[in-house]
């Protein structure tokens, strides 16, 4: 019930299509220098290069938020098309 | 070891039917209706047609390599998939409306369905992907070479007497052109979506996902065990390489080239590729699509390289070195002998080259088509050969794409790594972005803009990127190494002097820099030209009103061009079948009856259909061009009807015109509330500003009138008689009220000949038009006629429509005026009616004055006595009565009387009767005697004013102490004696006065002590009532009369009155209360 809720008012949030712009551009920040630089050592953790384990996880993780946006969206039609700049 | 040559060859025949198969089906599917592409997971699969060769072989070459940083082209999509949401679906929904058939003709629509710039993004297309076709290449035979065991560039082939030199990569171009003829160039259509083409790529982009993880599978777990044994291994036998690939090289000018620059190419490369725009844009079945393949297809890049490393670092702890490594794939499993896995890795690569070289060869031939043959084509007249001429050039192009893929292959192939061959395409197809997005996004972008911008920034990308990679060493040619002309500022590497960046950014960089700038500075500095004013609107206004305004095409057609010509014209390039059914179906849809092409404002929208149509084959500027063409062959155009509505344009906003019209109109209408200086103004408005000749306002009061003319305006008026030139348009007036619609005619030479028009003929009108005035729901009120000398084809749907609002404004204000007009008649009937009654009110209070001055001042004075008179109407005028008169010094007659009722009548009657006992005062009659001559006097007047009286008549005699009284039917009086506690009540037998002639009245003497109170009253004393119903009662008033007696006469009497207002809980009083006090003194 709590899962349910919670999962509700995230879909809810997400909705904003402001959101979807900082997502983009997190996005960009988080696989550029210098962000990158705190991952680009050459340590293995738990037998995998840290980079690889960082691109890895951090785009499975993306692709999970992706998801999250398309099932807000689907959750609400109306806010679905942008509004035309003025 | 190596698989058998012709094992391989039926194997890949084999999967080649299975293809075919699958595009067969999907076909069949669509045409029952059941499509199977239409389905999100088929367009997430179709848009992975980006994993090419490149990600099949090539990412396994970089990540061994140079490292991690390939992961770099699939993150780049990842990231722009966020944006999917709004500019993918943004170009979807523009590119359904206008039937856009390829990138070069969304770029070149956005700016004014311009032709130069569509050929130059042709240009820039077929050149850019020339290495990456030239990859494909590269990778399948080589590949084909791997597993068969070929490497010399030739087949023996079984049963010739001796081997043939057969290139395997010009094998491969042919049958991959081939491919893309089947899939792609069957038809012309009018739909240019490709459902076996989709199907195929899809099912393509299943077989290269299972195939990449069959192989990484087989690697890491059959050959090492899982990833952290590969990563470990590495670590232990290769540490300094382990750090080069598992970090990103941050350090600029050693020649790798940097992961930025690969992160930016490939987040443009995937919407701007021709074959990324094709699959995402022109071939998306459904704009939902979108949303799930926004999710699914990053899963799919996710996935597809997931075991790229490991194989990477496999192959190079298996071989010893990353030589070869862009063929890891499938010399692994060979070197495992493991042939199974090393087809399947065969087949996988195949189908990533396959589908990528089908669609992007279709996809740029159709722009081929569109943008380079055409405009040269359109010069001919139509043909009955054409549609074989366009389908065959269509193939040609196909083949000239593959085939210049083949070239640069044979050229440069072997001096580059799969990767890199592919980032020069990337490069090459980013110079669609400024144009591309400005197109979307900025209203100011223009075509000079997108046309200097681009072919600077193709100029630049050819010079640094194109022609240095043909050079293989380019250490050897003085050109590369010292610049054109020994100018080293000026050489391709290092333009201007830029050293130490990789040939890739430096490409990136200053093409786009080049392409950005003059795209942004062209677009400020000059102007947009009107066509792609009207195109801004619809790419970055909103869609919705954008469809409405079609509607109101405000051009039309010189010369009416029929649906069979129309169709004869489509039929010439799309084919005759084909061309029929279109034509049919948009009937259908705008419920055409099949002959109805006459109505003029049909025939813009036929046009921009056939348009449409003719763009899904051959692109909108084409179409555009061939459609005018046509037309001006037919010595039709399309004209811009009306001077009046000088910018015309097909957009929701209204001309200038138009808009002053209605803000004039509705001035006139504000100003004032006279009908006839609106119509004369508004007449006079219109005949001005439309340069009309004469205009006529009708109206009528309601359906039983007939109409009248209630404005004439226009130059040569005359005056208005039964022959009147105006009366011959009657049938159209009565036609257009009864319909409410306008009725008009644009050309009187065409007028249908019903009605008979000769003398409108003869005073030189050619155009008019009757509009109805009416409100909605209700019935018209009247006509509206404007009567044009000038001009033909006046009254188009837009000015009709201008027309028709002015007339419902018109109605409203006619109707306004009846309800005004009526509203003021009320109110003036009411005023009236207050007035007459305020003069009734004050006739009423004067007769009450009259009347109470009727009764006695004061009572006579008789020694011996008290007397007290009192009378309160209920009403201004009332029917009670009491009166003394005194006879002499003893005696004094004493009455009280009611009249019924409260009215003024019941006043006269009162005053009647006092009249009438004044004047026998003094005779000396009895009470008996007068109560019956003034029966018989009032009887009459009574009985024909159908009123009655009660009256009560008595006589004192001080002297003797006796009181003689007779009664007409009045309440009896009371006396109280003191000493006595109940009440005597006097009475003698009357009738009622005016109930009937001659009556006897009995009378009946008293007499009296001193300290006797009697107490004459009227009904209005015990008839008081409660607001519960209870009655005041003689009771109450005998017991009330007891407890003042002692008081004096006028005191009793007031007491009274107080007593039953208060009885009645009521300042008002419901009936007159009258009440006369005698008290015996002595």
């Amino acid at each position: 019930m709590i899962w349910r809720s919670t999962r509700h008012r995230l879909l809810k949030r997400l909705q904003l299509r402001e959101s979807w712009i900082i997502f983009f551009i997190m996005g960009n920040v988080m696989i550029n220098f210098p962000f990158l630089k705190i991952f680009n050592q050459p340590i293995s953790i738990l037998g995998f290069p840290l980079l690889f384990l960082y691109f890895t996880v951090g785009w499975a993780a993306s692709i999970g938020v992706i998801y999250l946006f398309t099932q807000a969206t689907e959750s609400d039609q109306q806010t679905v098309e942008e509004q035309p700049p003025q | 070891m190596t698989l058998d040559l012709l094992q391989v060859a039926a194997i890949a025949v084999g999967y080649t039917g299975l293809l075919f198969l699958v595009a067969w089906f999907a076909g069949r599917r669509r045409d029952a209706g059941k499509s199977i592409v239409n389905n999100p997971l088929v367009y997430a699969l179709s848009i992975a047609i980006y994993c090419s060769s490149w990600t099949f072989y090539g990412s396994v070459g970089k990540a061994a390599t140079s490292g991690i940083d390939f992961l770099m082209i699939y993150l780049g999509p990842t990231l722009t998939a966020f944006s999917w949401h709004f500019i993918l679906q943004r170009m979807i929904r523009i590119s359904k409306e206008s039937n856009v058939s390829s990138i070069a003709d969304f770029i070149s629509l956005r700016y004014g369905k311009s032709q130069p710039l569509g050929t130059l993004v042709t240009l820039i297309a077929t050149l850019g992907i020339m290495p990456y076709i030239a990859l494909q290449i590269k990778a399948v035979s080589t590949s084909f070479a791997l597993v068969s065991g070929v490497t010399s560039r030739t087949i023996a082939l079984p049963g010739a007497a001796e081997p043939v030199a057969l290139p395997t990569g010009l094998v491969l171009a042919i049958i991959l052109s081939v491919f893309g003829v089947i899939f792609g160039a069957r038809r012309l259509s009018s739909i240019d979506r490709h459902e076996g083409l989709i199907a195929a790529v899809a099912f393509e982009s299943l077989v290269k996902l299972i195939s990449l993880l069959g192989v990484g599978i087989f690697i890491t777990w059959g050959l090492f065990n899982g990833f952290s044994d590969i990563f470990e291994q590495f670590q232990a036998r290769f540490p300094e390489q382990f750090i080069r690939l598992m970090t990103l090289d941050t350090q600029p000018g050693n020649g790798s080239i940097p992961s930025v620059t690969m992160l930016l190419m490939s987040m443009g490369a995937i919407m701007l590729l021709p074959r990324q725009f094709h699959v995402m844009v022109i071939e998306n079945a459904d704009i939902g699509h979108v949303k799930t393949a926004m999710w699914l297809f990053p899963a799919y890049l996710f996935l597809i390289n997931l075991f790229i490393m490991p194989i990477a670092l496999g192959g190079v702890l298996l071989t010893g070195s990353s030589v070869g490594a862009d063929f890891f794939v499938i010399s692994l499993p060979l070197m495992a002998n493991n042939n199974s896995i090393a087809l399947l890795a065969f087949l996988g690569g195949l189908s990533a080259a396959a589908g990528m070289v089908m669609v992007e060869s279709v996809a740029i031939s159709t722009m081929l088509l569109n943008h380079l043959f055409m405009p040269i084509i359109v010069r001919i007249t139509p043909k009955q050969w054409f549609p074989l001429l366009l389908i065959n050039l269509k193939r040609f192009g196909i083949f000239l794409v593959v085939f210049m893929g083949y070239l640069y292959y044979r050229l440069v192939g072997d001096s580059f790594m799969l990767v890199n061959m592919g980032l020069i395409s990337f490069s090459a197809a980013m110079q669609f972005l400024p144009a591309l997005l400005g197109g979307i996004y900025w209203k100011r972008g223009n075509k000079s803009g997108a046309i200097s911008g681009m072919s600077l920034g193709f100029i630049l990308w050819a010079y640094t990127l194109l022609i240095p990679s043909l050079f293989a060493t380019p250490e050897l040619h003085s050109f590369l190494q010292n610049g054109p002309f020994a100018i080293t500022l000026l050489k391709p590497t290092a333009l201007f002097g830029l050293i130490g960046m990789d040939m890739w950014s430096h490409s990136l960089f200053w093409s786009m820099l080049f392409n950005t700038g003059a795209y942004l500075i062209c677009s400020l500095l000059l102007p947009q030209s009107e066509r792609e004013k009207e195109q801004v609107h619809r790419f970055i206004g909103s869609f919705e009103q954008e469809a409405r305004a079609y509607r109101a095409a405000a051009k039309r057609l010189s010369k009416p061009v029929t649906i069979p010509q129309f169709t004869a014209l489509l039929g010439k390039f799309i084919g005759e079948a084909e061309a029929k059914r279109a034509l049919e179906n948009y009937q259908k849809e705008r419920r055409l009856a099949p002959d109805n092409a006459g109505d003029e404002f049909e025939l813009p929208g036929l046009k921009r259909f056939v348009e449409r149509t003719l763009a899904g084959s051959v692109g909108a500027a084409a179409a555009g061009a061939i459609v005018d063409s046509y037309l001006s062959d037919m010595g039709s155009r399309m004209e811009s009807v009306y001077d009046i509505f000088s910018t015309v344009r097909t957009s929701l906003d209204q001309s200038r015109e138009a808009l002053f019209v209605r803000l004039k109109a509705s001035e006139i209408m504000n100003r004032t509330l006279d009908l006839q200086t609106i119509c004369d103004d508004l007449l006079q408005l219109l005949l001005k500003e439309f340069k009309l000749d004469a205009g006529l306002i009708q109206l009528r009061k309601n359906s039983d009138f007939p109409l009248e003319v209630i404005s004439y305006q226009g130059t040569n008026r005359r005056p208005i008689t039964p022959e009147h030139w105006y009366r011959e348009s009657e049938p159209y007036f009565k036609k257009a009220m009864i319909d409410q619609r306008a009725h008009l005619v644009n050309d009187i030479k065409l007028a249908d000949g019903v009605v008979e028009i000769a003398k409108t003929r003869a005073e030189g009108f050619v155009s008019f038009a009757h509009v109805p005035i009416f409100r909605e729901g209700e019935e018209s009120l009247g006509v509206l006629s404007v009567y044009s000398k000038n001009i033909v084809g006046l009254f188009t749907e837009e000015f009709i429509s201008l027309l028709t609002s002015l007339t419902g404004q018109l109605a409203q204000a006619a109707r306004l005026m009846g309800e005004m007009e009526a509203r003021e008649a009320a109110r003036r009937k009411m005023q009236q009616a207050q007035l007459d009654k305020a003069r009734l009110m004050r006739d009423m209070e004067i007769a009450q004055q009259i009347q109470l001055s009727l009764l006695p001042e004061n009572p006579p004075e008789i020694f011996g006595i008290e007397l007290a008179g009192r009378c309160i109407a209920a009403t201004h005028v009332g029917g009670d009565y009491y009166d003394f008169f005194k006879r002499d010094e003893q005696t004094i007659d004493l009455l009280i009387a009611d009249v019924s009722g409260h009215s003024v009548g019941a006043a006269l009657i009162m005053a009647e009767v006092r009249t009438l006992l004044r004047a026998q005062a003094n005779q000396a009659t009895s009470p008996s005697l007068i109560l019956s001559s003034l029966n018989n006097q009032l009887y009459e007047d009574l009985s024909r004013a159908e009123l009655f009286i009660t009256m009560f008549y008595a006589r004192y005699n001080a002297a003797t102490g006796r009181l003689s009284y007779a009664n007409a039917g009045h309440n009896r009086p009371l006396i109280h004696r003191p000493g006595e506690t109940s009440c005597r009540e006097l009475d003698a037998e009357g009738l009622i006065l005016g109930i009937k002639q001659n009556v006897v009245f009995e009378e009946q003497v008293i007499a009296l002590q001193a300290g006797d109170v009697i107490f004459f009253h009227t009904d209005g004393i015990p008839e008081a009532m409660t607001a519960q119903g209870e009655l005041y009662g003689t009771e109450r008033m005998c017991r009330h009369l007891a407890e003042i007696g002692h008081e004096p006469a006028g005191r009793i009497a007031d007491s009274f009155y107080t007593q039953v207002q208060q009885f009645s809980g009521t300042e008002a009083l419901q009936d007159d209360v009258s009440m006369v006090v005698l008290k015996i003194l002595t």
